[in-house]
């Protein structure tokens, strides 16, 4: 008797403790099923985040790589050499073995929305279709990314990234395929993603940053999509699909918000935000331009063009000012940079004038060249303030590419191109070496991580 | 209905239980109990009539009284500290003599086996040592930690840091593991308490490491350090997991049980002791003294060398500025007061404790206070109740020191600032180093570091012995109580000191508020059986043991502060920073205990199930069981008292998974004022389950020359399993880390310890003691790739797991043709030994405890700082190990890899107690005895390592990286001058 009330006083006290179940305290999960409204939008702000987190890193590498900038980090001397004069260490995560991980981040983000957004029965079904949109479209994005750092244009057909990732954590390490496959399925991702946004009614059930102001319902958010698709039938293009791919370019202009009528804007296009808000990121390029570690690489100022009248380029005098001069491990510049002039300076996913460039790209190589050298000279003129160069058109194709890609480095500066543009344009000799012994990669290594994961 | 219920079942047991003893009193009984040598009464022996309930308990002068049956009986009488005896009393004698034999070597103390069961030293079939209060408080101790060391064979206990306050690291036999946690279980009257260890957060000022969040650098107490070492009984230590399997999922770094001061029945007895002392600094570094301005040349640039070393002759000047940092002797207090007292019925123990340790710097110290009640009361034949409470405030100023990455600790600093520029402050203003971004001597001068804790512990234990009978008892224990500590972090770094404003935000202010709150409930049935056939007595216990934790961290850090102000609103840069570990354990336990061949044979066998939330599945329980037979061969060579027990035990504890291992955490940020969550890079483990180790021991006890000579060897052997680890995943996952299950590592090692009591008469009592411990690990297994756990990166020497290696092996260059780094050296002592005497020789007493580890390498990076800025004490020497280390050919790590090996004098104590009559002269009649003693800790230190103290650890509890030595706050010696008074 006295036992059982002991016991069952026991019992109540142990059984009313007995919930055992805790959820993380301190962070959030990942997006569960059936999300709400609001575990969408977070999900959806999640994956710019993600794929913002290697925006400026890129641009400042691919920089360096590709010889427009130069940064002189006294803590830090793999700035001057291993991205000069290597080897690009792939188990160095910050360098050589870089401008993999974020992007792989960003596209698990956006699988943990998209593998879910199913359930979601706070929204309808043309809601579900424009979030699926949204979001192959940003996995595309970076995706591509991806391939830009890790294209090796010799061994076009050698393995090159997965994309078979949406798979549990300890799945074996998804197969690396070949490169003109991993192409093939970015290409095909935004197919995929342009038929959800038609589907996807009129509004996103969620609210985007002001970097994608004029693209935030999927109708217009496609004309976003398209410019992607255009960019990635170039890319294929000029890395061995040829006249197809240009072709498939052309028509996805036609559905992009390329633009050169009068009341045209380069500028118009998506961009990533930043800002001093809390929990937000400053632009990381955003630097005072006399006292900063980051230079413009000397040559940019040395083959700028003059305008007709007086001073040079406005690409260049917007982008670029003087600064006292540095000479660091053998490298000298007196340029500094004003391309982000402020913290919330945003980073450009993708943006009318190079839109411009890549038609005349496509037109040139599919033998058009009259469109090609009208988009040139419109460019040469709008942005830069130069003369048009007469019988542009009547010159041959590859002194047209020739002028196309000196443009696209004035138009382009420091937004991550033009190192990608020689590689995969097979130009990779013309960009200048300052001492001996440095070199011109042709691709970042593939991480030491994603190699060792698949075993020796 | 229940509460009627309840109180007429109390009333009824009280009725019965009074009756009970009206019926068998018939005769009076009365004696004295005394100290077999000296004749000295024995208080607090406790007085039984040989099988009945009936018993006393010796007053002060040793004296009882109790009612007895009718004709003759035996008196069994038994103190603690004293052997057993069982008198016979005739029917017709009416007063009793007794006395008692010390048990030197406590062997017959009990011992406990379980969460309720205990059994007598001599059947132990594990080796648990166990440390009395008169071992503990040999030497006056800042914090309990300090007073294990040396005592325990098979325990490796070493301060983090020199700083006041405590800080120090329990590790029993090796590593156990890799990325779990660390920590002994410790238990203090039943209740599990937390031994967290809170970062500061100094690493806002330090930058020591990235993120700017509270870091393991910073430097922090454990919190075991709060209790008040004059307060503990004894402490029981559960080594390995053939004694701690009981304890089940969290046991696998052993457990502490640690036992307070109960009250002895009498009229009340007070105990005083007033200390007066002093800290010193035992060891610290100094820099490079410098002869002329060509000298000075070779450290500064010319210019410079010329306009300091402007004596006669271009000779430099030469300024003390380290040993002037740490010249500080303040004097230290201690006053402990007690009262013990009561009735057979109602018996107290209450303490209290005000002291305050001074540190070897300036503004730096330790304050404690505390006061413990502990109350037994009788609630009737079959019931009662204990209640153990409680109340610690400490508050401890520790200063600035390890790793760091702006150049304000201290030994960050003085590296690259030579010995001719002066740091002193003229008419209180600091000078500017010019060397580095901080002065010292300012920086102690102004940066306040002040960790404020209050913490109650209550605990209550009710006792019902339900049946009580000549072949069977069965009792119930419960065990309630809860634990509650809040902790207060204050750094305040004003804008006026010489490295605040390098940050653009001068002026920095720290307020961390951590709040843990353990709630504990024990529940035991123990069931003892003896059967009429006798020879046997049969154990049985079960039991469910109930461990809710609640911590909750909150730290804020503000930058920018306008002076004189440090309230944090002030600041205009803030950051916030809140972590949650809410925690939740359950244990159910069973096992039997068989004493059978005449008490010679002892087999035990338990299983332990345990849940917590710390798991993948909450709900799932795992089997932690044990084993145990110990036998002894009594009477050796017809000697009654020598005797030799062999004994083995075999069971199985678990290690936890660390808080969070389960989750996989989301990142969050903003962007265009839009809240985003995005993948983590670490996938944590749905699944994650214990890390399980197993451990087998075997050895052997002896007691010969009458008892006067005890010999205690143990081997052990464990195997750690299901290791907490860590893979690197393909990063095209998306994560870069996942957290798992696997591998193995074994331990295996050696515990011996010996006693000899070289003279027991009435004039002198000799008593030596030593323990020997040595232990090697190994990996066995591992289905990662190897990896490093600890360090500044190979080239500084790293704690590198590698499959077939030592766990504890550190690695370094250079690097062999395949890539693998070289061994350079291994953290894992090769052995210890201590050794203590404590002699009495009329009144005076000494005592001393030496502790010696050989071997154990440490990673000197202080002195690699010194050697690669051109400023060490041994500038030449220095040198060449900057050019063995950074030969580019054959770089040698090994030269910043030191020998750890020391002898310590740990404790030293002289202490005379004073006659009758000088003590009534000096202190009044009411006194009843007077001791005055002169004691040290550390007072002797012989050490070939060149660093700061090889005792050290930059990262603070370690379970395989701690020997790094990097700027650390140096070690200290103390002095004191004791008074007790007993009256």
């Amino acid at each position: 008797m006295k036992q059982t009330t002991l016991l069952v006083t026991v019992a109540a006290l142990v059984a009313g403790a007995c919930d055992f179940n805790i959820t993380d305290p301190n962070n959030p999960t990942k997006i569960g099923p059936n999300p709400s409204r609001a575990a969408v939008q977070s999900a959806v702000a999640g994956i710019l985040l993600a794929a913002r987190s290697d925006a400026a890193d890129w641009n400042l590498d691919a920089g360096i790589l590709g010889r427009e900038a130069y940064r002189f980090d006294g803590s830090d001397p793999r700035f001057t050499d291993e991205l000069l004069a290597g080897p690009l260490d792939p188990g160095g995560g910050a360098f050589g073995g870089d401008h993999w991980s974020e992007h792989y981040a960003a596209i698990l983000t956006t699988n943990d929305l998209l593998n879910v957004i199913g359930t979601a029965t706070a929204l309808t079904a043309a809601e579900q279709n424009a979030t699926r949109g949204f979001g192959e479209t940003l996995q595309a994005y970076s995706f591509l990314m991806v391939l830009m750092a890790h294209t090796d244009k010799p061994a076009h057909n050698g393995d090159s990234i997965p994309v078979d990732v949406n798979q549990p954590v300890t799945a074996p390490p998804a197969p690396l395929v070949r490169n003109d496959s991993a192409y093939a399925f970015v290409s095909a991702l935004l197919d995929t993603a342009n038929n959800h946004l038609t589907a996807g009614g009129a509004a996103f059930p969620f609210s985007l940053p002001s970097g994608f102001s004029g693209f935030d319902t999927p109708t217009s958010f496609r004309r976003f999509n398209r410019a992607l698709k255009a960019r990635v039938e170039v890319y294929r293009g000029s890395l061995g699909c040829g006249n197809p791919c240009y072709t498939a370019a052309l028509t996805a202009l036609g559905g992009s918000f390329v633009d050169t009528a009068g009341t045209a804007t380069l500028n118009n296009g998506v961009f990533f935000n930043y800002s001093t808000n809390p929990g937000d990121a400053v632009n990381p390029l955003f630097q005072n331009p006399q006292t900063g570690e980051n230079y413009v690489h000397p040559s940019i100022g040395a083959n700028v063009e003059s305008k007709p009248v007086s001073g040079v380029d406005d690409r260049y005098t917007a982008k670029v000012v003087s600064r006292p001069s540095n000479t660091t491990d053998g490298l000298t510049s007196a340029l500094g940079w004003i391309r982000y002039p402020a913290a919330s300076s945003p980073i450009v996913i993708i943006r009318n004038e190079e839109l411009i460039l890549l038609r005349a790209e496509a037109n040139n190589a599919l033998g058009n060249p009259l469109p090609a050298a009208n988009d040139i000279n419109y460019i040469r003129v709008k942005s830069g303030g130069l003369a048009a160069i007469a019988g542009l058109g009547g010159q041959t194709q590859a002194q047209i590419l020739t002028e196309l890609l000196k443009q696209r480095v004035y138009s382009l500066l420091y937004e991550g191109h033009r190192w990608f543009d020689v590689r995969r344009t097979g130009t990779l000799n013309t960009l200048p070496i300052d001492r001996a012994g440095d070199q011109r990669f042709s691709t970042l290594p593939v991480p030491l991580a994603e190699r060792q994961a698949r075993g020796p | 209905m229940r509460k009627n219920l309840g109180l007429w079942l109390l009333t009824l047991c009280l009725t019965t239980a009074s009756a009970g003893v009206a019926g068998a009193q018939q005769r009076s009984i009365s004696g004295r109990v005394g100290n077999a040598v000296s004749d000295e009464p024995v208080a607090g022996a406790t007085v039984a009539v040989a099988g009945s309930a009936i018993s006393a308990v010796t007053d002060a002068r040793g004296q009882f009284t109790l009612s007895a049956p009718a004709g003759p009986v035996n008196l069994t009488v038994h103190a603690i500290g004293f052997k057993r005896r069982t008198v016979p009393v005739t029917a017709d004698q009416s007063t009793v003599a007794v006395r008692l034999d010390q048990d030197i070597f406590n062997l017959e103390a009990v011992v406990v086996t379980g969460q309720a069961t205990a059994v007598e030293q001599k059947n132990l079939p594990q080796a648990v040592s166990v440390v009395t209060a008169a071992d503990l408080q040999r030497a006056p101790t800042p914090t309990i930690e300090s007073a294990l060391q040396g005592k325990i064979a098979g325990a490796l206990i070493q301060s983090n840091s020199g700083a006041p306050g405590g800080g120090a690291q329990i590790n029993l036999r090796g590593v156990s593991t890799i990325n779990g946690g660390v920590d002994p279980v410790i238990v203090v009257d039943g209740l599990v308490i937390s031994n967290a260890a809170i970062a500061s957060n100094m690493n806002a000022i330090t930058a020591a490491a990235a993120g700017g969040n509270a870091s393991n650098q910073d430097n922090p107490v454990n919190r075991i350090a709060d209790l008040n070492p004059a307060d503990i009984e004894r402490v029981e230590v559960l080594k390995g997991a053939s004694a701690a399997a009981i304890y089940g999922g969290a046991a696998s770094n052993g457990v502490v049980i640690i036992s307070t001061r109960r009250g002895t029945a009498g009229a009340p007895r007070f105990h005083l002791t007033q200390r007066f002392g002093q800290f010193r600094v035992s060891n610290f570094m100094r820099s490079r003294v410098f002869t002329d301005s060509a000298d000075a040349a070779t450290f500064t640039s010319d210019s410079l060398a010329g306009v300091y070393c402007n004596l006669a002759g271009n000779r430099c000047p030469n300024y003390d500025n380290i040993g002037q940092l740490w010249n500080e002797h303040q004097l230290s207090t201690e006053t402990d007061a007690s009262i013990t007292g009561g009735t057979d019925q109602t018996r107290y123990f209450i303490s209290g404790l005000m002291k305050r340790d001074g540190g070897i710097a300036p503004h730096t110290g330790y304050d404690k206070q505390a006061i413990r009640a502990n109350l037994d009361q009788v609630l009737g034949a079959r019931w009662s109740l204990a209640i153990n409470t409680q109340v610690i405030h400490s508050l401890s100023a520790r200063g600035i020191s390890n790793n760091d990455n702006a150049g304000t600790s201290p030994y960050l600093v003085f590296p690259l600032t030579p010995s001719f520029v002066d740091l002193r402050p003229v008419n209180g203003i600091y000078p500017t180093n010019p060397f580095e971004r901080s002065n010292p001597l300012q920086t102690y001068a102004f940066l306040e570091n002040n960790e404020d804790v209050w913490r109650a512990l209550g605990a209550g234990t009710l006792r019902w012995e339900a049946i009580n009978e000549a072949r069977q008892n069965l009792r119930f224990v419960v065990t309630g109580g809860l634990d509650y500590f809040n902790q207060q972090n204050d750094i305040y770094s004003p804008p006026e000191l010489q490295f605040e404003p390098q940050d653009g935000l001068p002026g920095t202010v720290v307020l961390g508020k951590t709040s843990n709150l353990n709630l504990n409930l024990l529940v035991n049935a123990v069931h003892t059986y003896i059967p009429a056939s006798g020879g046997i007595q049969a154990t049985t216990a079960a039991g469910l043991q109930y461990v809710d934790r609640d911590l909750n961290f909150t730290n804020v850090l503000g930058r920018n502060l306008p002076p004189g102000q440090r309230n944090v609103d002030q600041a205009t840069s803030i950051n916030i920073n809140q972590t949650l570990q809410p925690q939740k354990d359950l244990g159910i336990f069973a096992q039997e205990e068989v004493l059978a061949m005449d008490q010679r044979l002892l087999l035990t066998f338990g299983i332990r199930a345990d849940r917590s939330s710390r798991n993948g599945d909450p709900s799932k329980y795992y089997m932690y069981p044990k084993a145990a037979v110990s036998y002894r061969f009594t009477d050796l060579g017809g000697n009654s008292g020598d005797e030799v027990k062999l004994r083995a035990a075999l069971g199985q504890t678990g290690n936890q998974p660390l808080f969070g291992n389960k989750f996989t955490p989301n990142g969050t940020g903003t962007i265009g004022g839009i809240f985003g969550s995005l993948a983590g890079g670490v996938a944590g483990d749905p699944g994650i389950k214990p890390e399980r180790q197993t451990e087998i021991e075997g050895g052997f006890d002896a007691a010969v020359l009458r008892g006067r000579l005890t010999a205690n060897v143990t081997v052990f052997n464990k195997t750690i399993t299901d290791l907490l680890l860590v893979q690197t995943l393909a990063p095209s996952t998306g994560r870069a880390q996942r957290v798992f299950n696997g591998g193995k590592l074994r331990n295996r090692g050696v515990e011996v310890g010996l006693g000899y009591a070289l003279a027991q008469t009435p004039e002198v009592s000799w008593i030596v003691r030593s323990t020997f411990f040595a232990n090697r690990s190994k990996v066995l297994d591992l289905p990662v790739p190897a990896f490093q756990v600890g360090g500044f990166g190979t080239s500084l020497g790293a704690f590198e797991i590698r499959k077939g290696h030592s766990v504890t092996q550190i690695v370094g260059r250079p690097i062999d043709a395949s890539g693998n780094p070289s061994v350079v050296g291994d953290a894992n002592p090769d052995f210890q030994i201590s050794f203590s005497s404590d002699l009495s020789y009329r009144r005076w007493n000494v005592g001393m405890l030496w502790d010696w580890k050989k071997g154990g390498d440490v990673i000197n990076l202080t002195e690699f700082l010194f050697d690669a800025f051109g400023n060490s004490v041994d500038n030449a020497a220095g040198n060449q190990r900057q050019a063995a280390f950074g030969n580019p050919l054959n770089p040698q790590t090994k030269v910043y890899v030191q020998d750890g090996s020391y002898l310590k004098l740990r404790e030293l104590a002289v202490s005379y107690r004073l006659p009758q009559a000088a003590t009534s002269q000096l202190f009044g009649s009411k006194v009843t005895g007077a001791s005055i003693t002169l004691s040290g800790r550390n007072l002797i230190r012989i050490t070939n390592f060149r660093g700061m103290d090889p005792e050290v650890s930059n990262f603070g509890n370690q379970a395989v990286a701690r020997n790094i030595d990097v700027a650390p706050f140096p070690p200290s010696r103390s002095f004191f001058l004791s008074v007790d008074l007993d009256f």
